[in-house]
Formats: structure tokens, sequence, C-alpha cells
């Protein structure tokens, strides 16, 4: 298996646990920490692609609701702390990439012709 | 502790006074840059040219001889106004996938193909039918084909997939086109090298393996860059076929 096809297949069973937990969580989890979802079922299906990419989140968030852990005063804080250092960090880097990414951009080699190494062989077939 | 006098922005509520200007300021800043930025990566994009999937040509259907290379290939027996028999076409399935399996069963057989055109100038494939609607044994002698050896060569270019190139996507660079690449390249879609100039007439060559196997897995590492490889060169019909040497391979700079 070469780089390419594992990260396909790690990108394959990171997906496929996604769905189980998406099942799991939208048919039984939802109803148990969200009583404003309960009888409400139209909007889940719009949720599976980002259970699909966030699973390991939505089963730490639904351990924390089932175990009573869950401090919803807190809930922001690290983002909220966070949002100053992001706020700049984010364009810079978005621009340093761009940048960075057009500077390293090989040139279309054109100039360098074909060479014949050795005469062929005889036809075959 | 809150500052009662400070101007506070709330977006359904009358602008205050004091941030009129910083707010105008901030909407055409915002507006003249993104669009400046946009225009400014749009320009900095190669010419995706003209490859596309040529739907105005409709269904196309050719006889011919399956060939594999082992990326399977028709050597055109009878074709029609859009591909000439004599023809070499390559061909591949729906999306990222390859006709293999529907292919080897008659491989040396004549067989009638069925299917969608993609081109770019002088490169083409044919995209297939679903089933045996879109390759099928065919009744007729099947003719005596030539692959013509051309010898070693040493070329630089670009490892490109060969669907893709030929106009099922626009061709671009760096990370997102090696990902695509790489990801129709292991779906067995057959690989085709641009050289930098033309061999032997061509500038499109479909690679292989340095034995006639599929592209090796030391060269998924060098898809979609400026590399230089040696290998034998082969012509197939009006198709070249390159045997690449993977121990050969080069990013330029």
């Amino acid at each position: 298996m070469n780089q390419a096809e594992a990260i396909l297949m790690g990108l394959r069973i990171w997906g496929s646990i996604g769905a189980v937990v998406a099942a799991i969580f939208l048919t039984i989890g939802m109803d148990r920490i969200d009583e404003d979802a309960r009888e409400a079922y139209i909007f889940r299906p719009l949720l599976i692609p980002g259970i699909l990419v966030i699973w390991p989140l939505v089963l730490w968030r639904w351990y924390l609701y089932e175990t009573g852990r869950e401090l919803w005063t807190r809930r922001y804080d690290p983002p909220r702390k966070s949002h100053y250092a992001v706020g700049w960090i984010l364009p810079i880097g978005i621009c340093v990439i761009i940048v960075t990414g057009l500077t390293l951009r090989q040139t279309w080699p054109v100039e360098i012709a074909p060479v014949r190494l050795s005469a062929p062989a005889e036809v075959s077939q | 502790m809150s500052d009662n006098d400070k101007p506070f922005f709330v977006g359904y509520l009358p602008t205050p006074k004091a941030l009129r200007g910083l707010l105008l300021a901030v909407c055409v800043l915002f507006i003249s840059g993104l669009s400046g930025f946009g225009l400014a990566l749009g320009v900095a994009q190669d010419d995706p040219g003209d490859g596309a999937f040529r739907f105005d040509y409709g269904r196309q259907t050719v006889t011919g001889v399956v060939e594999l290379t082992p990326y399977p290939l028709l050597r055109v027996t009878e074709g029609n106004e859009r591909i000439p028999a004599g023809h070499t076409l390559m061909l591949a399935g729906g999306g990222k996938t390859n006709v293999e399996s529907r292919a080897i069963p008659l491989e040396g057989q004549l067989a009638q193909v069925s299917g969608t055109m993609l081109q770019r100038g002088a490169l083409d494939m044919l995209q297939l039918r679903g089933g045996a609607n879109g390759i099928s044994a065919a009744e007729g002698e099947v003719p005596q084909i030539e692959t013509v050896p051309l010898g070693r060569w040493k070329l630089a270019g670009e490892i490109c997939d060969g669907k893709c190139l030929a106009g099922a996507m626009r061709p671009g660079r760096g990370l997102a086109h090696k990902a695509c690449a790489n990801l129709c390249l292991l779906g067995k879609v057959p690989p085709v090298f641009v050289s930098t100039q033309p061999v032997d007439g061509s500038e499109f060559l479909l690679v292989t393996g340095p034995n006639g196997e599929h592209l090796p897995e030391k060269a998924y590492h060098y898809v979609a860059q400026f590399i230089s490889l040696e290998g034998d060169v082969e012509r197939r019909g009006d198709l070249l076929v390159l045997r690449m040497d993977p121990d050969t391979l080069e990013v330029l700079d």
C-alpha cells in the first residue's frame, strides 16, 4: 500500500466510523441530551456530513452531557480567549500559504528536449 | 467596566456617527480587496485549454482490437467520422474508474466500444457506457496489429491522469492537482506523460511500468510535478506508450 492508498483508506475508515456514530447519535443520543430536539426529525439528516467529519467531538460532547460534566457557562471560554490571536493568525497564515505556494511553483521546462538514448529494437507482435 | 460613551456598532441599529467613516472605509477596502485578490488569483492560473467531454459529438461507437498495456486500449478497425480506423483509443470508466475487468476477457479480440469522448487536441479517450453496452465482443477476423519500438528516451514533462488531462477536469497545479490525479491513477485510469516537446510527433504518451505493468508505486510521488525520466517508447497505432524506468525519476527545479 502506498501513501496515497493509505490516506484514502484512512479517510474511508474515518468516514465509516462517523457514519456509525451519526446513525446512533441521531436516532438515540440526540433525544437523550437535547430535549428540544425530541420528536423533531427533519433536520437530523442535515447533520450527517458534519458528524462524519467531527465524530470524535460529537462523542466527547455526548459523553459530557450524559455524565453531567457539561458546564454550559464555560462552553465558549477557550475559543473566546484565543479569538484575538486566531483573528490575526488566520488571515496572515492564508496569505503566507498562498504567496509561498505561488513562489515555489515549478516552471514548465519547455527548453528540455526529448533525447533518444538508444536505438529501437525490432518490431514485435 | 463598560464605557457608555464609547460608540458600539450593532448591525440592525443606526450606525453611530463616530463609526460611519470607519464603516465606510472597511466596506470599500473589504469589497475592493476581495475583488482584487480574486482577480490576482484568477490571473495567476494557467490557461486550462480546450480539453472537455465532447457531449456535442454524441455517443461514439467504434470497433477494434482490445489491447492491454495493461491499461486497456482499442486499436480501431472500424471507425466513424470522429474516430477513424487506425486510431488508438484509451478507455476509461465513469468517474475515477477503469474498465479493465471488462476489457481483460476481450484482450486480443475484436470488440465494439461505446461511450463519450474526451478530447484535448491530439489526445483523446473514450469513457465507456456501463456493462456490455460499453464494451462487448464483435464478430469478424482479428487483424494483425503492430507494436513498433522507438528506443530508449530521456524525457522532461509531467505525469497526469489521462482522463482529467483529456478534458474531464481542468488541469491544475500543485497539491490539489496531484491529489486528484493520484486518486484517478489509483482507480487505474490510464496515466499520460505530457512531454515538453513532441516525441516522434506526439507530446502525449501513455505511461506504464518498465515491464508493461501499471504505473509503479514510486511514480505516484512524482505525479503532477515537472520531472525528467527515462524509459522505452513504443508506438501502438497513433499512440505512444512509455515504459518508464522509475529509478530515473527526477524532479526538475
